[in-house]
Order: structure tokens, then C-alpha cells, then sequence
């Protein structure tokens, strides 16, 4: 096992060195002399939300809510395409069935209580990843790239279809009305409150997929997304690394999708469907994949444009949005934070640095 | 009897819809090995452009003939600007191919509203047979279904350009070598298929009525079918075609409609998975 974490740790190096053209540009350049832009984009990203409330107006501040909780999806898509490079054209999937799982569950069994919902999210987001991932990825013979892309995109569109057809489910409109969250006997309220209950979760769950993604799993994860086989001859089960991190991203879309559904206070079939696939897809290429903090960036940067055009550019607001989308694939394919995080910082480095690791070299 | 007979005829002419709209796309995933996302929304074209034609006074069928050429020329250009770039990744192709159709569905859902605009039949009434009525109109997109088959069967089995698309797909490399010009095969094969769904387009609004969502509609279904009939050759993707329109119509007439749509892709991405080669393995025309 050690011997095959060498010959990966070489792999990352190989990656490192073959996509290292970037690394004679400035920000790279800065990375190598100590600098570390990573962090300073994350510290700056958290500081800003944490203020945000303070000096935003209520209906923003809901607003602002929305976008964090879109941002927790975008992170879980980010995970399976950015790291793992499995391309989950149907990540809505998992967001919209824990979104109508839990108001189902507000509705019929009358449970409010946030220990109760967000668990009982993320175990259906789960249990519909594991599902939906065990039998695309998994199996004798590896799947295609394009096979897991349109087998995803055809089930949120499958689910989507399901969900207006389905009476128990409310059909085209959804499930209106959803009571708020509780805690005791504490109601959270659209607002503040709600806001940093959100926020203090994208954080938590921000920092272990940080953990997980420098680990390691996470350096299997990037060989795969570089040279799938290569990883596969090293010995890794490389579809079961798949399926691991597929069942990740969906818990994490399923966390997601309760806290939307309980702060919308409704939910309806787009929520499953082609809409929010293709719309996180947008958040994450836009602010680059592969880089958690990018996920979180391109949610924020299309949401608010979107939010402060939607007054008078209504109409053609998805026609730039279409225009930059494809720029973006054209002449940036890392996305708007590959302006100041150079290749190197990117890729990072995994596990203990090397030279320690030569110091103790005990496992 | 007569009942039966007129469910069969349904249910052939949505399949023969089905294989019209993914014959471009299957050529297209077929000989060029990407999945256009945008080509939904190129069969929105078609419509809309035969739309264009009727409400500034001209037959529609003038329109239906002037839809694969406009649809075909606009493909040509944005393969030699855009899409030329992407041959070398499939999920990026995927993703270029999607912002592309984004692009085209809000500028046409600009242009016309979100309004259902119909357009009449050039063809209108029915046929009698005996005591059964079928529309007129869909039963000539069937004849027109077939004659296209048949004369891209032809095209790309028969004659030397069809060789020289295959000998694209086969081995680029080699095809350069022997002074084909696989840039412009490429452009060729994209504009062709962007015309035929282009004509597609053009031939389904009297049934459908144009309207921005038009061609999503048909899009995933074209996929599964592609997948399900197999890509790489030319019968793959219509067979799969065949397969899943029909399914699709005629599920619905012995389950609830809802169970039926979701069932036809569960039943779709379940085979796909079984045999990923689809149902017509193997190269050829």
C-alpha cells in the first residue's frame, strides 16, 4: 500500500510537472515564493459573508441565505466533478428528492425539528446517490464518461417527470406551505438567525470536504480525474473510489436541498429536474472547478448578477449568462479563480509535505 | 378493430418523429463521437424559422424547404468557429454544445414570448380508411421520415463523400494522410446533421406548435435513444430510435402515462447499462 502512495505521490508530481505551463505566471510565481492565495481567497470569502448580514437589508439577508445554501449544493457537485472528474449532469437529483422528502415529512408526520430534518436530508440524499451511483458506476466493466453523464441527467429528468405527474406529490405546483424549522420550541425564521445556521454549516461541511479533498482519498481522487487507468493499475478499485464520492456529493446535495426546501418554504419539480443540474453545473465551471472555494465563488457571482439584473434584464439575463458560460469553457476552463490561484496551488500538495514525510517516515 | 388500427398509427408516427429528430443527433455522436447538447434547440431553429416564413406570408412549405438549409449554413459556421475546438474532450464538448443551446433558446424565447405559436399543416385534413380517420399531415412526415432514412442510408453507404465521412470516424490520421480534408468533413457531417434537425424541427410544428422549450423536449429522449441503439455506426441510432419513440407511445396506452415516462427511461438506462455497445454493435454504415 505504501508503495503504491509513492508511485501516486509521483503521479501528482507528473501532473504537476505535465500541466505546469502556468507555472511561470505571476500568481504561480507568488505561490512558489511562500505565498499561499488559497487561503487568503477563503479568509477574505468568510469574513465577507460573515458581515453580510449587518449591513444588508432583511429581504437581502434572505436573499444572501439562498445563495450560501446554493453554494453547499455547488461545493457537492464540485466534489464529484471538480476532484473525482465524474461529470453528474443530475446532481439535482439528490438536492430535490431530500427537499421533497423532508416537506413530505413536515407535511404528513408533522416533524419541524432540525436534529430530525437535516439527518433525515442527508440520508436521502445519500441512500439516492448510493442508489443511482452503485448501478452507473459500479459493475463488471467501467462505465464511459458519457454513459454516467446522460444515465445522471436522464434520472433527475426521470424524477422531475415523476414529481409532475404524481399527485401524492402535488404535480406541477409542489408542496406549498412548508412550516418553518424548529429547535425546542425555537422557530428559525427567514433572516439572520437562518442565515448563520446556514452559513455555520457551509463552513463545517466546506472544511472537512478540505480535509477530504487534501488527503490521501483526495490524491486518488485527482489521479482519477487525470488518468483513470493509471490509478486503476496502481491497485485503487477505482470505481468504488467513484462511488464513494458520489454517495459524498449526493449526502452533501441532500443537506442541501432540505435547507432549501425549508427556507423557500416550498417545493417544486424543478428542484429535481434539468433546471438546477444545468444551474449548478453554471455555478461551479463558472467559478472553477476543482477548486472548493471556486464552487462557492461562481455560486455567488451568478446569483447576485442574476438577482441585480433580474429588474430590468430579465429577458436576456440567460442569453449572457449562455454567452460567458461558453467563453468560459473557450478561454478559462479553470474558471474566474484561475485569475489569481496559479496551476501548482491548484493541484496542491496531498498528505504531509514531502519533506517531513522523509524526517518520520513512520506510516 | 378500427381502434387498434388507429393506436398502431399513433404510435408509428410518434416514432417516426423520434427517428427524425435523432437521425442528425446519432449522426452527429456517431461520426463525430461528441454529444451535441445544442441540438435540441437546432430543431427549434427549424421551427421557428418555418414560423418565420408563415407569418411573413409565404407557403409553409416554403419554409419547411428553406428550414435545413438556414438551420444547416448556421451549424456549418459555429462547427468552423466553436465547436471545432472541443473534438478533443467529450465532456467539454457536452458542456460547449449545452452553453451553445442555452444561448439559442433564450435569444428565441426573446423573439417569440412565452407563447405557444401554431403554425397549419400544408397538409391538412385526413385520410379515410374505411371507418379509421388519420391525419393527413402525420402520415406524410412518416413517408418523409423514411425517404430520409433511405437517403442518408445512401448517402453515407453509397456514395464517395459517405466514404469519406466513415473514413474520418475510422482513423483520422490515416484519412489526412490519404489527402481527405477531415476539418472540412467535420464541417460537413455537423452542418448535416444540423440540418436534419433543422428539417425535423420544421416538419413537427404544426404538431407540436413552436414555442422556446420545444426542442429539450425531444433532446434526452434522443440520447437515451442514441445510447440504446449504439454509437458508431448509422443504424444504431435509428433502430434505438425506432425502439424508444415507440416504447414512449405505446406504454401510455396500457399504464398510466406517468409510470410509462419514467419507465421508458429506467427500461433505457438499464439496457444501456447491460450492453453498453447498444443494440447494433459493431462498425459499418
Amino acid at each position: 500500500m505504501s508503495g503504491a502512495r509513492e508511485a501516486v505521490a509521483r503521479i501528482s508530481e507528473d501532473v504537476v510537472t505535465r500541466e505546469g505551463t502556468p507555472a511561470a505566471s505571476a500568481p504561480a510565481g507568488r505561490a512558489s515564493a511562500g505565498w499561499k492565495v488559497l487561503p487568503i481567497v477563503e479568509g477574505l470569502v468568510l469574513l465577507i459573508a460573515l458581515v453580510l448580514p449587518w449591513v444588508l437589508q432583511d429581504y437581502l439577508t434572505v436573499f444572501a441565505t439562498r445563495v450560501v445554501i446554493l453554494a453547499l449544493f455547488a461545493l457537492s457537485f464540485d466534489l464529484v466533478w471538480g476532484y473525482a472528474g465524474i461529470m453528474s449532469f443530475g446532481q439535482a437529483l439528490f438536492f430535490g428528492a431530500a427537499g421533497y422528502g423532508v416537506a413530505l415529512m413536515a407535511r404528513d408526520l408533522n416533524v419541524t425539528s432540525i436534529l430530525l430534518i437535516l439527518p433525515a436530508g442527508a440520508l436521502i440524499g445519500l441512500t439516492a446517490s448510493l442508489l443511482l451511483g452503485g448501478f452507473l458506476l459500479l459493475g463488471r466493466y467501467p462505465s464511459s464518461v458519457i454513459f454516467v453523464s446522460l444515465g445522471t441527467l436522464t434520472g433527475s429528468y426521470a424524477a422531475d417527470r415523476l414529481a409532475r405527474g404524481w399527485y401524492y406529490l402535488g404535480g406541477q405546483n409542489g408542496i406549498p406551505s412548508i412550516p418553518p424549522l424548529t429547535l425546542g420550541s425555537y422557530e428559525f425564521e427567514e433572516g439572520p438567525v437562518y442565515y448563520y445556521m446556514v452559513l455555520g454549516i457551509l463552513v463545517v461541511v466546506y472544511l472537512l470536504c478540505r480535509f477530504l479533498v487534501r488527503s490521501q482519498f483526495g490524491l486518488a481522487l485527482a489521479g482519477l480525474r487525470e488518468n483513470e487507468q493509471r490509478i486503476a493499475f496502481f491497485g485503487y478499485k477505482a470505481q468504488h473510489l467513484k462511488a464513494i464520492i458520489f454517495a459524498i456529493g449526493g449526502t452533501i446535495a441532500g443537506l442541501a436541498g432540505s435547507l432549501y426546501a425549508f427556507h423557500e418554504g416550498f417545493v417544486w419539480p424543478n428542484m429535481l429536474g434539468v433546471v438546477f443540474s444545468t444551474q449548478v453545473v453554471l455555478y461551479v465551471l463558472f467559478g472553477g472547478s476543482g477548486t472548493l472555494i471556486g464552487a462557492v465563488i461562481g455560486t455567488v457571482i451568478i446569483e447576485g448578477v442574476s438577482f441585480w439584473l433580474s429588474d430590468n434584464y430579465r429577458d436576456i439575463w440567460p442569453i449572457i449568462l449562455g454567452v460567458l458560460l461558453l467563453l468560459v469553457i473557450m478561454f478559462r476552463p479553470l474558471g474566474l479563480i484561475s485569475f489569481v490561484l496559479g496551476e501548482r496551488e491548484r493541484v496542491g500538495s496531498f498528505g504531509k509535505a514531502p519533506k517531513k514525510e522523509s524526517g518520520n517516515a513512520a506510516p | 378493430m378500427a381502434s387498434i388500427f388507429a393506436a398502431v398509427f399513433e404510435i408509428v408516427s410518434f416514432g417516426a418523429i423520434i427517428v427524425l429528430v435523432v437521425l442528425g443527433l446519432g449522426i452527429i455522436a456517431s461520426m463525430m463521437g461528441i454529444f451535441n447538447f445544442a441540438q435540441g434547440e437546432f430543431v427549434l431553429l427549424g421551427a421557428y424559422v418555418t414560423y418565420l416564413a408563415y407569418a411573413h406570408g409565404a407557403p409553409v412549405w416554403a419554409g419547411m424547404v428553406a428550414a435545413p438549409f438556414v438551420v444547416g449554413a448556421f451549424g456549418f459556421v459555429l462547427e468552423a468557429l466553436i465547436i471545432r475546438r472541443f473534438y478533443a474532450a467529450p465532456i467539454v464538448a457536452m458542456l460547449g454544445t449545452y452553453a451553445l443551446g442555452l444561448i439559442i433558446r433564450e435569444s428565441v424565447r426573446g423573439l417569440i414570448g412565452g407563447f405557444y405559436l401554431t403554425v397549419p399543416e400544408p397538409i391538412g385534413g385526413s385520410i379515410d380508411l374505411g371507418s379509421v380517420h388519420i391525419s393527413a399531415w402525420r402520415f406524410t412526415i412518416i413517408v418523409i421520415t423514411l425517404l430520409v432514412m433511405g437517403g442518408c442510408y445512401l448517402l453515407l453507404a453509397r456514395t464517395s463523400f459517405g466514404l469519406r465521412v466513415r473514413a474520418t470516424l475510422e482513423n483520422p490520421a490515416l484519412a489526412r494522410a490519404s489527402g481527405i480534408s477531415t476539418p472540412l468533413i467535420y464541417g460537413a457531417t455537423f452542418a448535416f446533421g444540423a440540418a436534419l434537425a433543422g428539417l425535423a424541427g420544421a416538419l413537427i410544428v404544426p404538431v407540436f406548435s413552436l414555442f422556446a422549450d420545444l426542442g429539450i423536449r425531444f433532446l434526452i429522449q434522443g440520447f437515451v435513444a442514441v445510447m440504446v441503439g449504439g454509437v458508431g455506426s448509422f443504424i444504431g441510432p435509428v433502430a434505438g430510435a425506432g425502439v424508444i419513440g415507440t416504447l414512449s407511445a405505446a406504454l401510455p396506452w396500457v399504464m398510466s402515462p406517468v409510470v410509462a415516462d419514467v419507465l421508458v427511461f429506467v427500461l433505457a438506462i438499464a439496457f444501456i447499462k447491460f450492453r453498453p455497445q447498444g443494440l447494433i454493435a459493431g462498425k459499418g454504415v
